[in-house]
């Protein structure tokens, strides 16, 4: 009896002890963007009781692989409902993996949309049209969630720009998102010329545009490549640059 | 005076019940005195605290009351236990380890190593007649094998004490004898014996003193021919007597104060006759190539 | 059959035999204890049927030829992790909750015990050797996973590198990055030190839980019950120190989880490893040194409690 009093006085001393610690590593993983598992009763509504006792006991990765094969499945046979569903449920158990964000908005603003537009069923243009930006806007979506969920990564941001520059036919945003997958570190070197070359496209901002691709130019060959002189070239004509300021490049140089 | 080999004083333990008022007294107020060199029983039916006793003397319990000492040793120290050896009832030690291996394993925990204890292994395994055996895995060997594997693993140290907890229970004949002529080696050695069994007849042949334990108080004790030597009778036993002997030797016992009770013939006991029986069988079995396992 | 007389070391007794000096602490002894655990544990089918089924698991997801090779990999390694950490975590709770019961049944407790040996050093070296066995299972698995992985890069690279044949070197050299870093992350090595380190606590928990229970299966049950709740005792810690709206029986109810448990949550590290997330020297430094915290404190109450044992 003695030893049970102790051994259990030992344990609750200890957690008292621990309690910090823990604390402060768990502020630490969140900081350091390590997700552990939300525990809420929608969670378990969503993934049965299997999938969350799973996801609960460390095996969040594979139930969320398990959901995402689903997914596959599903747009395979274009249950587009089911699947934005499953993706919504794979990215909440995942949100730092980066491949689920991509691929739900490819699925809904490249797929889904297309599919909405070219529609059988629905006679009506405008409400095919309708569907498609509804699509467009999920998708949207689900990159900006990632985004907030992965701040420290570049992908989602280009995948972001990409949208925009494609879908939305929004240069200025896509600039916008250029840059900052820039000012991230990991980015790729293209990025900044992106954001540079989608500016060029913006009513009004050439003259920016143009400052930012001669800083690029400035830097040295290697962004010296044949896309950005010839954007550089028709900036200078339309802003009607002075000759002696203007790049030294050939002009009929053709590049691959 | 030296110390003696085992002391205990005014033993007393009581095991809880949970979630019970009473409890179960296993031993009441026990006091022994065991002298280095003899070989000690301490009988009595099942549950009458012989175990209880071996344990706490071993360390294995701590009393409600009382104390036990090893050689002067409390028991409840570590080192007390580097004078004894222990064989526990029904034992089947590591059954994936061989004999070889186990006798490796228990000396290595009493701090033998290399050389000293390999000679040491083989010496015993030789005591014990387990040599041809020493590379079958334990989980192969039969009881009374395996009660020898343990008496060797009890004297790896070379303990002045071994304790050993009903060492012939559920042993054949055979088996039975080989344990009872080892103990009979090691009282030879000096080394001081203490057992428990309720094998009577067994006990009988091998204790110098008994201890007599019943619902956990020592109803009788002292030196075994004293206790049973029915003090007014004697035994004569006379080879090639012929008739006229016999009624010559009864008429004079009518002719004293003494009462003839009983005349009989001699017998031998039936474990005399079934071990000459089977080993009959198995010099056969050996020498016809058939290997048995048991040496003498 | 004392024929060995004549050259015996049993020396007849001699009452000026000196006694062996004892060693209060000696490491020879729980050497003797973790290597005979091991063995013990080696022997063991169980061991191995986890150990063929999570080399399955692991060889298994070869079979994802479906996707591109990015959701391959995550697949592969999620998986192969996956099974890692459950077979540890099954192998720790498992082998070490028989050990206690099984040493009393063959009665080798009480011949160890018998002997000069104190019952720490017992404790001491039968968690000892279990630990060592989850460290070789887990080498064994970690290679057996990372070349399945490195097979499966290989041949992505090889398809990659004939499908851009004629593309420019450095487009070339980008894809190829893209491959190797979707497969083989350094990241993931840290991970699985902490995947062990769980096991390792769940071992040294279940030793102490073992020290009090009646039975082999009434230690994996209430083993069971303490994983699944160590899993939620970060959530109730957060509701406990935060929620001020709850009454009084659930805050009680939610200081007891907090502080009886340990919380398992902080050794999942490896999911968001295979995401992409790197594991920084501090959150794995601190993170090992709670789970050697752990795995010390429940051995040492399991020695606490072992030794007043009554046997």
């Amino acid at each position: 009896m003695m030893r049970t009093t102790v051994v259990l006085a030992v344990i609750i001393g200890l957690g008292l002890l621990k309690l910090p610690i823990e604390r402060n590593l768990a502020a630490l993983h969140r900081q350091e963007h390590f997700h552990g598992v939300e525990f809420n009763l929608a969670l378990r509504e969503k993934l049965g009781q299997l999938g969350f006792v799973a996801a609960l006991s460390g095996f969040r990765a594979i139930v969320a692989d398990a959901l995402f094969i689903q997914a596959h499945a599903a747009w395979e046979n274009t249950e587009w409902g089911r699947m934005l569903l499953l993706f919504r449920h794979v990215t909440t158990l995942q949100p730092r993996v980066l491949l689920f964000w991509d691929i739900a908005a490819w699925h809904m603003a490249w797929n889904a949309s297309v599919a909405a537009m070219n529609d059988q069923t629905q006679p009506r243009l405008a409400l095919r049209v309708k569907a498609q930006r509804e699509y467009f806007a999920l998708g949207k979506d689900f990159l900006e969630r990632g985004i907030k969920n992965n701040p420290d990564r570049p992908d989602l941001y280009e995948a972001l720009a990409r949208l925009y520059k494609e879908k939305y036919k929004d240069h200025e945003r896509a600039s916008e998102y250029y840059a900052k997958a820039a000012a991230v570190p990991g980015a790729a070197p293209w990025d900044r010329r992106f954001s540079a070359y989608e500016l060029s496209y913006c009513e009004g901002r050439e003259r920016e545009a143009y400052d930012r691709l001669r800083l690029l130019y400035d830097e040295g060959p290697k962004e010296r490549l044949p896309t950005l002189i010839k954007q550089l070239k028709f900036l200078e004509e339309k802003l009607g640059i002075p000759q002696d300021q203007r790049i030294q490049e050939k002009e009929n140089k053709v590049g691959k | 005076m030296t110390d003696p080999a085992v002391a205990v004083h005014g033993l007393t333990k009581v095991f809880p019940i949970p979630f019970h008022r009473q409890s179960i007294v296993a031993v009441k107020d026990l006091n022994l005195r065991i002298e280095p060199g003899e070989v000690y029983g301490l009988l009595g039916p099942n549950g009458s605290g012989k175990s209880t006793t071996l344990k706490i003397i071993l360390g294995l319990v701590s009393p409600t009351r009382g104390r036990t000492e090893i050689f002067g040793r409390d028991s409840r120290l570590v080192e007390s236990r580097e004078a004894v050896g222990f064989l526990p009832e029904n034992p089947y030690f590591y059954k994936y380890l061989t004999g070889k291996e186990t006798l490796r394993f228990f000396g290595r925990l009493c701090g033998l190593r290399g050389s000293a204890l390999k000679n040491r292994i083989n010496e015993l395994l030789d005591l014990v007649g387990l040599s041809k055996a020493h590379n079958r895995r334990l989980g192969t060997y039969s009881k009374g094998m395996l009660q020898r594997i343990g008496l060797a693993q009890a004297l790896i140290h070379d303990p002045r004490l071994v304790v050993l907890d009903e060492p012939t229970a559920g042993v054949d004949p055979s088996g039975s004898r080989d344990i009872r002529d080892l103990i009979l080696d090691l009282k030879r050695r000096g080394i001081t014996v203490l057992l428990s069994s309720h094998l009577l007849a067994q006990a009988q042949e091998i204790c110098d003193r008994v201890g007599i334990l019943a619902d956990g108080v020592l109803v009788r004790e002292g030196h075994l021919q004293e206790l049973i030597a029915i003090e007014n009778q004697t035994e004569l036993i006379i080879a090639n007597a012929s008739d006229n002997l016999i009624r010559e030797v009864e008429s004079i016992v009518k002719r004293s104060n003494a009462e003839l009770i009983e005349r009989r013939k001699s017998t031998t006991t039936l474990e005399r006759l079934f071990l000459e029986a089977t080993k009959k069988n198995d010099d056969a079995r050996m020498s016809s190539g058939e290997g048995a396992t048991k040496q003498k | 059959m004392t024929n060995a007389e004549n050259t015996s070391t049993l020396q007849p007794f001699n009452a000026s035999t000196p006694t062996k000096r004892y060693r209060p602490f000696s490491f020879s002894r729980i050497y003797a204890i973790t290597i005979n655990t091991v063995t013990e544990l080696t022997r063991l089918k169980v061991f191995y049927v986890l150990l063929v089924f999570a080399l399955v698991l692991i060889g298994s997801s070869i079979f994802m030829a479906q996707f591109s090779f990015q959701q391959e990999f995550q697949i592969l390694k999620d998986v192969s992790l996956g099974a890692m950490s459950l077979f540890t975590s099954l192998l720790a709770i498992v082998a070490t909750a028989r050990l206690l019961p099984q040493d009393i049944e063959d009665r080798t407790l009480y011949t160890i015990l018998a002997k000069p040996v104190p019952r720490f050093e017992y404790v001491l070296g039968k968690i000892a050797g279990v630990l060592v066995l989850l460290a070789v299972s887990t080498v064994l698995m970690g290679a057996a996973f990372l070349l399945v992985l490195y097979m499966r890069e290989q041949a992505v690279i090889h398809t990659t590198l004939r499908q851009m044949s004629g593309a420019p070197p450095d487009q070339l050299a980008d894809a190829l990055r893209v491959v190797r870093s979707s497969a083989f992350n350094i990241n993931i090595l840290p991970g699985i030190v902490i995947i062990y380190l769980k096991a390792c606590l769940l071992a040294a928990l279940t030793l102490f839980v073992s020290t009090f229970a009646t039975s082999n299966i009434f230690t994996i049950v209430v083993m069971a019950f303490i994983y699944f709740i160590g899993h939620l005792q970060a959530t109730a810690r957060e509701y406990w120190l935060h929620e001020h709206s709850s009454g009084l029986i659930t805050r009680i109810f939610l200081a007891v989880v907090t502080l009886l448990f340990p919380d398992l949550q902080a050794f999942n590290l490896v999911d968001d490893i295979v995401a992409g997330t790197a594991i920084s020297l501090a959150v794995f430094a601190k993170t090992a040194v709670l789970g050697v915290f752990y795995t010390t404190i429940y051995t040492l109450l399991a020695a606490f409690v072992f030794y007043g044992k009554e046997l």
